[in-house]
C-alpha cells in the first residue's frame, strides 16, 4: 500500500490549484475513477427498486399505463394470494435443494480436477463449458432427452428404473417436475463453484502437502488442516451467491416447465412475472418483488451474521 | 515408498493401500465427471450432424455415414436464426468491452486511491447481488419504455454490464491491491504520469484478472434469457435464447436436429473460450481476498 514516501513521488501536473481547494486531488480522481460504476448502479438497482416500489403502491395495469394509488392494497394481497406462500416454499426448497448438491458436486469435480493427471486441460474446458453455454440450450437438450417421443433418459427412467409411466413426461409430473429442475439446473452451475474451489486449491503450494507427507499425515489429514482451511472461505462466499442465484432463477424454470405442471414449479420469480404478463397485474408483480428482495435482504444479513464470509476470507490472506 | 514412511493412512491403511484406493476413487471421479460433462455435448454433436428425418424417428448414438449430413447447419442461415446470433454476438461484446473498461478503472481508483467511503462503497455495490433479474427486470421494462431503450440492444447491454459489475469490480480491485505499487511508483520516478502509469504497468499485468472478468460477463450475456425476455419484445430485435424459444412456440415443425445444429454453433465459442483461457481464468479467480 501507499506509503507516506508514496506522496511525495506521485506525479502531479498543475493544471487546477489543487492546494488551494479543500479537496484532496486524489480524492477527485478516486471517486472520478468509480463514478460510471455508480452511473449503472443507479440505473439499474437503485432507480428499477425505487420504480419497483412506487408501482407497488399502485394498480397498474401492464398495457395501460394510468396508475391508480392503491397505497399498501397490493402487499395485502401478496399475502392473501394463495400461491404466495406456496411458491416462497418451492423456492426455499428449489434454492436450498440446488444449493446442496451443487455444492457437493462442484467441491467434488475441483477436487478431482485438481489431481487429474492426464487430459487435465481438456477435462477442465468440457466441465466449465457447462456454465457457459446458454441455459436455453441446456433447456433444449433436457426437454428433448426427457422427452416422452423418444428421449433417452425418459426411456432409461421408464424401462429401467420404472420411475415413471412409458408415455409419461417427467416434466410433467407433479412428483418429478421440481427434482428434475434441480438436477438439471445443477448439472449446470455445480460448475461456477467448480471454478472458484479449483483457483484456489491451484493457489495451494504443493510444498504444503510434501511438509505434512514427511511428518506422516495421511490424506484425510492433509484435506483437514491444508486444503480445507484454504477453501473454506471460499465456500462460505460462493454458497452465499449460489443460494442467492438460486432464489432468483427464472429462466431455467420458465424454459422447462413455465411454472407447472399446475404450480409444482412456480417459485416467486415464475409468480412475479405470470403476474406482470399473464394477469397484466403490474403493480401487484411490483409488490412481490418488493416482498422478495426484502426477503433474501433479510436473509443474506442474517448469513452474514452467522459467518461472516467476508471476515473468513480476510483471515486467510 | 520406502520403509521409513510411518504408517497411519486412514482407516489403518498402509501408505501404499490408501494411494491406491486414493487412485482408484480418482478414476472413477474422472469417468463420471467425462460422462456427466462431455455426455450432453456429445449428444449434440451427433444430432447435429444425423439428417432430421432419422432423429425425429429413432434414438440414434453415431451419425453413421448414411445418415451423415451437414444439411442441418442450414437453419443458421435463415434470417430469423441469423438475426438471434447476430443480435447475441452484438451484447455480448458490447457486455465484455463495458464490463472490462468500467470495471478495471474503478477497480484501479479504489486500490490506488484514498476516497471516503471506499470500503462501504464497494460493500454496496454487492447488495446488487440481491436483485433479481426479475426483480430489476420488470420495472425496468417501464423505464426502458419511457426513456426509449426498450428493445434496443443498447438498453440489453447498459442491463447486463450493470448486472456484472459489482463482481467485476471486486475482482480487479483485489488483483490490482496484489500487484505492487512500487512498479508504477518506478514508472513515476521516471516522469509518467498516473494515467501512463495505470497504460503501461498496471493493465498489461492485469491480463488474468480481465480475461476473468470478461468470461464472466461473457457467460451472463451469453446466457442471459431473463432480461432479454423482458426487454427485447420485438422478436426482431431479439437474442438467441428468447427467440429460439418463440420461434419453437411459433413454427408448426422445426426439427429436433436443427435445433441442435444451432447449439451446436451456440456452444463452440464457449467451448473454445473454457478451452484456452482456462489458466488465465483461473489465475484470475486466485485473488485470495474475494
Amino acid at each position: 500500500m501507499a506509503g507516506e514516501t508514496g506522496e511525495t513521488i506521485r506525479p502531479r501536473r498543475e493544471f487546477i490549484p489543487w492546494d488551494d481547494l479543500p479537496v484532496e486531488r486524489e480524492t477527485v480522481v478516486g471517486i472520478g475513477t468509480v463514478l460510471p460504476v455508480v452511473v449503472l448502479y443507479l440505473l439499474i438497482a437503485v432507480l428499477p427498486i425505487a420504480f419497483a416500489f412506487w408501482a407497488s403502491l399502485h394498480n397498474v395495469h401492464t398495457l395501460n399505463p394510468v396508475w391508480e394509488w392503491a397505497g399498501l392494497d397490493n402487499y395485502r394481497e401478496v399475502m392473501n394470494i394463495s400461491t404466495f406462500w406456496g411458491s416462497l416454499w418451492r423456492g426455499i426448497v428449489y434454492m436450498v435443494g440446488s444449493t446442496l448438491l451443487q455444492l457437493a458436486v462442484g467441491l467434488w469435480m475441483a477436487l478431482v480436477l485438481n489431481r487429474v493427471t492426464r487430459g487435465q486441460k481438456l477435462l477442465t474446458a468440457v466441465v466449465f463449458t457447462a456454465y457457459l453455454i446458454p441455459t436455453i440450450i441446456v433447456s433444449l437438450i433436457a426437454l428433448r432427452v426427457f422427452d416422452p417421443q423418444g428421449g433417452v433418459f425418459q426411456m432409461i427412467g421408464a424401462e429401467w428404473l420404472s420411475l415413471w409411466e412409458a408415455r409419461e413426461a417427467p416434466l410433467g409430473s407433479q412428483t418429478w417436475a421440481m427434482p428434475l429442475l434441480i438436477l438439471i439446473g445443477s448439472w449446470k452451475f455445480s460448475v461456477f463453484i467448480t471454478i472458484f474451489t479449483l483457483a484456489q486449491l491451484r493457489a495451494i503450494p504443493n510444498r504444503f502437502y510434501e511438509a505434512a507427507k514427511v511428518c506422516g499425515a495421511n490424506r484425510w489429514q492433509m484435506f483437514r488442516d491444508i486444503t480445507f482451511p484454504r477453501i473454506m472461505g471460499i465456500i462460505l462466499v460462493v454458497v452465499l451467491l449460489r443460494s442467492i442465484f438460486m432464489f432468483n432463477k427464472f429462466d431455467i424454470i420458465w424454459q422447462l416447465t413455465q411454472g407447472g405442471p399446475g404450480n409444482a414449479t412456480t417459485t416467486l420469480p415464475v409468480l412475479a412475472y405470470k403476474t406482470v404478463y399473464t394477469d397484466q397485474a403490474y403493480g401487484l408483480a411490483n409488490a412481490i418483488s418488493v416482498v422478495m428482495f426484502l426477503f433474501l435482504f433479510v436473509a443474506a444479513v442474517a448469513y452474514f451474521k452467522l459467518f461472516n464470509p467476508s471476515d473468513e476470507v480476510e483471515t486467510t490472506t | 515408498m520406502s520403509q521409513s514412511e510411518p504408517p497411519g493412512g486412514i482407516f489403518g491403511l498402509s501408505y501404499d493401500g490408501e494411494t491406491s484406493i486414493f487412485e482408484t476413487l480418482k478414476l472413477i471421479s474422472t469417468a463420471i465427471i467425462v460422462l456427466v460433462g462431455a455426455w450432453p455435448i456429445y449428444w449434440v454433436t451427433q444430432l447435429a450432424f444425423t439428417e432430421y428425418e432419422t432423429v425425429e424417428e429413432a434414438v440414434t448414438y453415431f451419425p453413421t455415414p448414411d445418415i451423415f449430413t451437414l444439411g442441418n447447419f442450414v437453419v443458421l442461415t435463415q434470417p430469423r436464426m441469423y438475426t438471434y446470433i447476430f443480435n447475441t454476438v452484438v451484447v455480448a461484446i458490447g457486455t465484455i468491452v463495458t464490463v472490462v473498461l468500467v470495471s478495471l478503472i474503478a477497480g484501479y481508483g479504489l486500490a490506488r486511491l484514498e476516497f471516503p467511503q471506499k470500503e462501504n462503497f464497494a460493500r454496496i455495490l454487492l447488495i446488487g447481488y440481491l436483485f433479481s433479474p426479475i426483480v430489476i427486470g420488470i420495472p425496468l421494462y417501464q423505464i426502458w419504455r419511457s426513456i426509449g431503450l426498450l428493445g434496443t440492444r443498447i438498453g440489453l447491454i447498459i442491463a447486463l454490464s450493470a448486472i456484472s459489475m459489482p463482481f467485476a469490480v471486486w475482482l480487479m480491485w483485489k488483483y490490482i491491491m496484489t500487484i505492487p505499487e512500487a512498479h508504477e511508483e518506478a514508472a513515476w520516478v521516471d516522469g509518467a504520469s498516473r494515467w501512463r502509469g495505470f497504460r503501461d504497468v498496471v493493465v498489461p499485468q492485469c491480463r488474468p484478472a480481465i480475461i476473468a472478468a470478461a468470461l464472466f460477463a461473457f457467460a451472463l450475456a451469453w446466457n442471459d434469457f431473463t432480461f432479454a425476455q423482458i426487454l427485447l419484445p420485438q422478436t426482431d430485435t431479439t437474442t438467441f435464447a428468447p427467440g429460439i424459444l418463440r420461434a419453437m412456440g411459433q413454427a408448426q415443425f422445426l426439427p429436433d436436429a436443427y435445433l441442435m445444429a444451432i447449439s451446436l454453433a451456440m456452444t463452440l465459442p464457449p467451448l473454445l473460450f473454457a478451452y484456452f483461457m482456462q489458466s488465465y481464468l483461473l489465475k484470475g479467480f486466485q485473488v485470495r481476498a474475494l
